[in-house]
C-alpha cells in the first residue's frame, strides 16, 4: 500500500491548479490533505483516483506506475474512494449494496449461475460491513430512504466494501451537523487501524483528529508537511487559512 | 456541373442546418431531445399547405407556417414540458416519442393520407443562370435562408443582451436565476422559436420535396445525425454537421450510390468513436 | 432512469398467470385467437430483450426492430438460399444477432443515455433502409415461402396453429428464464447498478463496458429469437418488420408493462398487442390513442402494470 506522487503538475489553459506536489503514503497510516478553497485539493484528489489526468508528473502504487490506468483499473488494484456528493445506489437496500459492492472482491461479477442475493459468502460480507459502518439496523432499508448521515456512512461502507488496501475519501464530512461528524471521525479511526487512508478535507479539526501525517496545499503548491500538533503550531498555515 | 452538385449539396445542408439549429437549441438549453421535432417539421409543411391552398400565396404561407408552428410548440410547453422540466432525461425522452405519435394521426386525420406538393412562388421558379448552368432559383432561396437564419441567430446569441441571458441559462441555470434572469420565460421563447425553426424547415423545403406523412420520420434521423456529429447544443456544431452530413451524403450519393447511406454512418460512427461529446461543445 | 422494485418472487408469480393464461387460450380458441397467441409470445420474446438492456445498462434502444429483422432475415435467408434447416436456422439467427450486436455495441454502449437513444434510432432506420432497397433481400417485397421447422420426429407438426403456438409459448418461457437467471445474477445486479450509477460501479472495480456490451448482445440475440419465430410464424418476411414504429411499439409495451420487470414486458406485450389490435378494427386514429396513453403512463404509472400489481398487493396481501 505504498503511493506515490511525484512531481504532479496540472493546468487548465494559463492557470496553474498544481504545482510539483509530492505525496508519500506508506503502512497503515491515514494522510490528511488540506488547504483553503481553491488550492487544488480536489483536482489532486481527482487525479489521484485516476478521474483526471495529471499534465505532468507520476503517480505510483506499490511501484507500479499507475498514470495511464482508468479509474476502474485503480479500483481493481486496490485504490478505493468515496466521493464528496453522495454517489449510492438509490434502488438497493444497504444490504444489496454492499453486497453488490463485495461481488467485485470475490471476483464473481461475469458468474451467471448463482443469484447474488443467494451467495452466503457475500451476505456475510455485506453484513460484517454494515456492522462495521453501523448501519446493521438499516440493512433492508432503501438506500434513498436513509437520513443524510447515514447515507454518508453508506458511502463509506461501498468504498470498504471491494476491500480496498487503500482508500481515498473526499470530505467525508461534507455537509454534516456536528453530532454526525463526530459519528463519522469515529468510523474513520476505526478504519484507519485496518486501511491506508488519504483524506482531502476542508475541516481542519477532522484531520487533526484522523491523520498521522497532513499535507498544506496552498494555490497549487505544496506548502507545508507534517504532524498534526506541528501543523497546528505552523504560523504558516494560519497564515494561509486566516490570510494574517 | 461541380457548381451545380455544390450547390445542391450547400442547399440540403441548409434544410438540415434549419432543422437541426432547432433541435440543438432545445436540447441545449432544456436538455431535452425533442424527437417530435420532425412532427413539427411536418406540422409546418401541412399548414404552410393549406395556407397556401387558402390564400394562394406562398408567401403567406412562407411567413405564417412558422409561427403556427412556433404557438403549437408554446402549447406544448405549456401542456407537457413545462411540468416535467426536473423529471428524469430519459422520461422527458419518452414523451417526446408519444408525441410523434399524436402528431402523426393528427395530420392524417386532419389532410389525409395523400401526398400533396406546393409550387414556389412564381418570382421564384425560374432558373438563373450561373456559369453558363441554369439553376433554379427556389434552391438558392433555400440556401440564402439558411444563412439567413444563421447569421440572425448568431448576431442575437452572441452580441444582444438577451442572447447573453440565453446563453447564461443554458451554462448554469442557477446563477442566472440568481441574477434575475427568468430563466422559465426564456425556456419558453427559445422552445418556441426552436419549434418554429422546425416549421420554417418545413414550409420552406416543401416545394422541393413536397408534403406527406411519413415526412416526419424521414428528417428526424438525419436531424439526430446531423446534432450527434455537431455536438448538443452548440449552434456552431449544427452548422459544421449539416454541411458534413449534408456535402457528404449529396456527394456521396452521386459519385457512391451504394455506399452513400453507409457513409454517413461511418462518419457517426467515427465521430462516436473519437468526439463523443460531438464535434462541437456548447 | 427508475426501474420496478426488485422483487424476483413477484416476478414469476405473474409470469406463471400470464403463461398458463396464454396456453388456455391456446387450448381453447380457434385459428385466429391461437395466431393472436403466437404473436403475442413473440412479442413478449421482443419486448423482454427491451426490457433487458433498459432496465440493466440503462439502454433505452429506439432501434431494436433492426435485431428482429436481422433474426428474420438470417432466417429466411439461411432456409431458403443455404437449405439450412429451420429449426437450426433460429439457432443461427440468435448467434448472428449477438455478434453484429457485439460489434455494434464496442461503439455505442458507453454513450449516454440520450446520445444512445438517438444513435439506435438512426441505426434502425439505416438499417430500415438498406432491407427495403436490397435485392439480395427481397426489397419492398420481402421473402416468401419460409418453412417451420419439422418437429414431426418426435410427433409434433408445427404447421398445426395449436402446436405452433406452443412452441412459440415454449421458446417465451426459455428466453424468460434465461434472463431472469442473469438478472439475479452478480453481472445482471452489476448491470442493474450501471443504470443506477455508473460511476460508482467504475469506482468498485466494474467492467463497466464489458457488463454493457455482453447485455446488449443478449439483448440482440433473443431479438433475433423473436424475429426468427416471427417470420416462421408468417412464412414470409416484409421489410415493415423492421420500421421504426416497431422498435416504438416494443418500447411502449416495456413502460406500460412496467421496466426492469421481466414478466412485464410479457403484461406489457399483450396488453398493448390486444389493445392495438382491437383499436385499428374500430378506429382509423389508434395510433393518436396509443401515442396519448403511452404519455399518460409515463406521466403518472412510472412503474407500470407491474407496479400497479404491487401495489395491490400490498393492499391486500
Amino acid at each position: 500500500m505504498k503511493l506515490e506522487i511525484n512531481n504532479i503538475s496540472k493546468s487548465y489553459g494559463s492557470v496553474n491548479v498544481l504545482e510539483n506536489i509530492n505525496i508519500f503514503s506508506d503502512k497503515k497510516e491515514c494522510i490528511g490533505i488540506i488547504g483553503p478553497n481553491g488550492a487544488g485539493k480536489s483536482t489532486l484528489f481527482k487525479i489521484i483516483s485516476g478521474i483526471i489526468k495529471q499534465d505532468n508528473g507520476l503517480v505510483e502504487f506499490n511501484k507500479k506506475n499507475i498514470n495511464n490506468y482508468s479509474v476502474e483499473q485503480r479500483s481493481r488494484l486496490g485504490i478505493s474512494q468515496s466521493f464528496q456528493k453522495n454517489s449510492l445506489f438509490l434502488e438497493m437496500t444497504v444490504k444489496e449494496s454492499l453486497m453488490l459492492a463485495s461481488s467485485h472482491k470475490y471476483k464473481i461479477s461475469f458468474n451467471l449461475f448463482k443469484p447474488l442475493i443467494a451467495n452466503n459468502l457475500i451476505i456475510k460480507n455485506a453484513i460484517k460491513i454494515a456492522k462495521d459502518i453501523g448501519l446493521e439496523d438499516y440493512l433492508e432499508v432503501k438506500s434513498e430512504f436513509l437520513a443524510y448521515g447515514l447515507q454518508r456512512q453508506l458511502e463509506l461502507g461501498i468504498a470498504i466494501a471491494c476491500s480496498p488496501k487503500l482508500l481515498l475519501l473526499d470530505e467525508p464530512t461534507a455537509g454534516m451537523s456536528p453530532a454526525e461528524t463526530k459519528d463519522i471521525i469515529k468510523l474513520i479511526k476505526k478504519l484507519s487501524k485496518d486501511y491506508s487512508i488519504i483524506i482531502v478535507e476542508h475541516d481542519m479539526e477532522v484531520i487533526y483528529n484522523l491523520a498521522n501525517n497532513i499535507y498544506v496545499l496552498d494555490r497549487g503548491r505544496l506548502v507545508f508537511e507534517g504532524s498534526p500538533s506541528a501543523v497546528k503550531k505552523s504560523k504558516l498555515v494560519q497564515k494561509i487559512y486566516l490570510g494574517i | 456541373m461541380l457548381l451545380i452538385q455544390f450547390l445542391n449539396a450547400l442547399q440540403f445542408s441548409m434544410t438540415l442546418f434549419l432543422l437541426a439549429v432547432g433541435l440543438t437549441i432545445i436540447f441545449g438549453l432544456m436538455k431535452i431531445v425533442n424527437l417530435a421535432h420532425g412532427s413539427l417539421y411536418m406540422i409546418g409543411a401541412y399548414v404552410g399547405l393549406s395556407i397556401w391552398s387558402y390564400c394562394d400565396s406562398f408567401w403567406l404561407a412562407f411567413i405564417f407556417a412558422p409561427l403556427v408552428t412556433a404557438l403549437v410548440g408554446a402549447f406544448l410547453y405549456f401542456v407537457l414540458f413545462r411540468h416535467i422540466q426536473n423529471a428524469d432525461p430519459m422520461r422527458q425522452v419518452l414523451l417526446t416519442f408519444g408525441l410523434i405519435y399524436i402528431g402523426l394521426d393528427s395530420v392524417r386525420m386532419i389532410w389525409g393520407t395523400m401526398s400533396h406538393s406546393i409550387s414556389a412562388p412564381d418570382v421564384l421558379s425560374n432558373s438563373i443562370i450561373l456559369i453558363s448552368e441554369p439553376y433554379p432559383s427556389y434552391r438558392l432561396f433555400v440556401i440564402f435562408v439558411g444563412f439567413f437564419v444563421l447569421i440572425c441567430l448568431y448576431f442575437i446569441l452572441e452580441k444582444t443582451i438577451i442572447g447573453a441571458k440565453v446563453r447564461a441559462s443554458v451554462d448554469d441555470p442557477e446563477t442566472a436565476k440568481l441574477l434575475k434572469i427568468n430563466t422559465d420565460k426564456i425556456l419558453f421563447y427559445t422552445f418556441s422559436l426552436g419549434c418554429g425553426l422546425a416549421g420554417l424547415a418545413g414550409i420552406t423545403v416543401a416545394p422541393i420535396l413536397g408534403v406527406e406523412p411519413g415526412m416526419d420520420m424521414e428528417v428526424l434521423v438525419l436531424t439526430l445525425i446531423v446534432v450527434v456529429v455537431g455536438g448538443p447544443g452548440s449552434l456552431k456544431g449544427a452548422l459544421i454537421g449539416a454541411l458534413l452530413i449534408g456535402f457528404v451524403d449529396s456527394f456521396g450519393k452521386v459519385y457512391m450510390p451504394q455506399l452513400a447511406q453507409i457513409i454517413i454512418y461511418a462518419v457517426m460512427a467515427l465521430t462516436l468513436l473519437f468526439r463523443p461529446d460531438g464535434l462541437y461543445k456548447r | 432512469m427508475r426501474a420496478v422494485n426488485y422483487n424476483p418472487k413477484l416476478r414469476l408469480q405473474i409470469m406463471i398467470i400470464l403463461v398458463s393464461l396464454l396456453v388456455i387460450f391456446n387450448i381453447f380458441g380457434g385459428y385466429f385467437t391461437r395466431f393472436f397467441i403466437a404473436e403475442i409470445a413473440i412479442l413478449s420474446i421482443f419486448a423482454i430483450s427491451l426490457d433487458f438492456i433498459a432496465s440493466r445498462g440503462g439502454m433505452v434502444s429506439l432501434g431494436h426492430a433492426m435485431f428482429l429483422g436481422i433474426g428474420a432475415y438470417s432466417t429466411a435467408i439461411l432456409s431458403i438460399n443455404y437449405g439450412i434447416p429451420p429449426f437450426y436456422t433460429t439457432f443461427l439467427s440468435i448467434i448472428i444477432g449477438l455478434l453484429i450486436a457485439l460489434f455494434i455495441g464496442y461503439f455505442i454502449v458507453l454513450l449516454d443515455g440520450i446520445f444512445f437513444i438517438m444513435v439506435t434510432l438512426a441505426l434502425g432506420e439505416m438499417f430500415h433502409a438498406w432491407v427495403f432497397t436490397s435485392e439480395l433481400l427481397g426489397g419492398s417485397d420481402g421473402i416468401p415461402g419460409i418453412m417451420r421447422p419439422s418437429l414431426t420426429f418426435i410427433g409434433f407438426d408445427l404447421n398445426e396453429p395449436l402446436i405452433f403456438s406452443f412452441y412459440s409459448i415454449f421458446w417465451l418461457i426459455i428466453a424468460y428464464y434465461f434472463i431472469a437467471k442473469i438478472t439475479d445474477a452478480p453481472l445482471g445486479r452489476n448491470l442493474d447498478a450501471i443504470r443506477q450509477n455508473t460511476s460508482r460501479v467504475s469506482a468498485i472495480g466494474g467492467y463497466t463496458k464489458a457488463y454493457k456490451a455482453i447485455a446488449f448482445s443478449i439483448s440482440a440475440g433473443i431479438a433475433s429469437l423473436a424475429g426468427s419465430l416471427y417470420v416462421q410464424l408468417n412464412g414470409f418476411i416484409s421489410p415493415e418488420l423492421t420500421h421504426w414504429t416497431v422498435s416504438g411499439e416494443g418500447l411502449i409495451m416495456i413502460i406500460v408493462g412496467g421496466i426492469g420487470s421481466v414478466s412485464g414486458a410479457i403484461l406489457g406485450a399483450s396488453v398493448v398487442h390486444i389493445i392495438q389490435h382491437e383499436l385499428s378494427n374500430i378506429i382509423s386514429w389508434w395510433m393518436f390513442i396509443i401515442g396519448f396513453g403511452f404519455i399518460l403512463v409515463v406521466l403518472f404509472m412510472q412503474d407500470g402494470l407491474w407496479g400497479l400489481i404491487e401495489r395491490i398487493k400490498k393492499k391486500f396481501g
